[in-house]
């Protein structure tokens, strides 16, 4: 089963555009990065911007309405991912402890959602989304 | 650049409900032209929170809390990766996705960090391990399908 681990850093809600990174932390989180791969786990990874830099579309009524980051009603946001496949949602929740995590950060553990997990109705209905999903990986 | 567009989680996608057979066929053209503009690179959907956990970081601790989370305005239950030349672009393609018939549905678009972005701290050595890693990452991803 395929796993992503969401970062959640603190304070990332209210960084600055341009984020300036520890050398020694990214060294450390490098190192993590590296376990999950040689352990044969990691699918994907990647780090967001901060929310300053994004924007947000809401669509109240229908019609899409912009609003430019920061976005201060916001207690937490994504500093980034990791998406993993592994056996149970324990063994996913073990690797997010050896995160070098630091002080008040949170990593979520969210299980993704595979095919088979709909009913057959749905399945016929989104039948064709395996291939597009497909088609667009081939593009990274 | 590439942007992650995220799906905000509401009510109904915390509580595990199905979108009827129109929204999901909505959803499915919508992605067909994310595919054929070259824009979608990746696209998942995520299992409710309640199903999740989370693990909390404090004092060289790492505390195991179940799901469901309570901000459900800041959970998220979806995500796109797109590939477009500017903010302004992947904007342009959010407000074009099929709003879901219940709820208010809030997308949010954040840039992801290309080894570019990095200063004079992402070293050269840094920066070449970054890349295999991403690269053979991509890789146990298209051996496994």
């Amino acid at each position: 089963m395929r796993f992503m681990m969401l970062m959640i850093p603190k304070g990332f809600e209210s960084a600055p555009a341009k984020l300036d990174l520890d050398a020694a932390r990214v060294t450390e989180m490098m190192k993590y990065n590296q376990a999950l791969r040689d352990a044969g786990v990691l699918l994907a990874l990647d780090g967001l911007h901060p929310p300053a830099s994004g924007a947000r579309v809401s669509f109240a009524g229908g019609r899409p309405k912009v609003t430019d980051g920061p976005f201060p009603e916001a207690k937490e946001v994504l500093g980034g991912y990791w998406m993993i496949r592994v056996n149970s949602q324990e063994e996913a929740i073990e690797w997010a402890k050896k995160c070098p995590g630091s002080e008040n950060e949170v990593i979520e553990i969210r299980r993704v959602q595979e095919m088979e997990d709909f009913t057959p109705e749905v399945r016929q209905a989104a039948a064709g989304l395996n291939d597009l999903q497909h088609e667009a990986r081939t593009r990274t | 650049m590439r942007f992650m567009v995220m799906i905000k989680a509401d009510a109904a996608t915390e509580a595990g409900v199905m979108p009827d057979e129109k929204f999901l066929a909505e959803m499915l053209s919508y992605n067909e032209q994310l595919v054929k503009a070259g824009v979608m690179l990746a696209g998942e959907g995520l299992h409710p929170s309640s199903k999740g956990a989370r693990v909390k970081f404090s004092a060289g601790k790492r505390a195991v809390i179940d799901g469901p989370f309570a901000e459900a305005k800041e959970l998220i239950a979806g995500y796109w990766l797109w590939q477009c030349k500017s903010l302004e672009e992947a904007v342009e393609w959010v407000k074009r996705c099929p709003p879901p018939p219940q709820g208010e549905a809030e997308i949010e678009i954040r840039q992801v960090f290309e080894s570019e972005d990095f200063g004079a701290e992402f070293t050269p050595e840094l920066r070449e391990k970054e890349e295999k890693l991403r690269a053979q990452a991509t890789q146990t991803d298209a051996s496994r399908r």
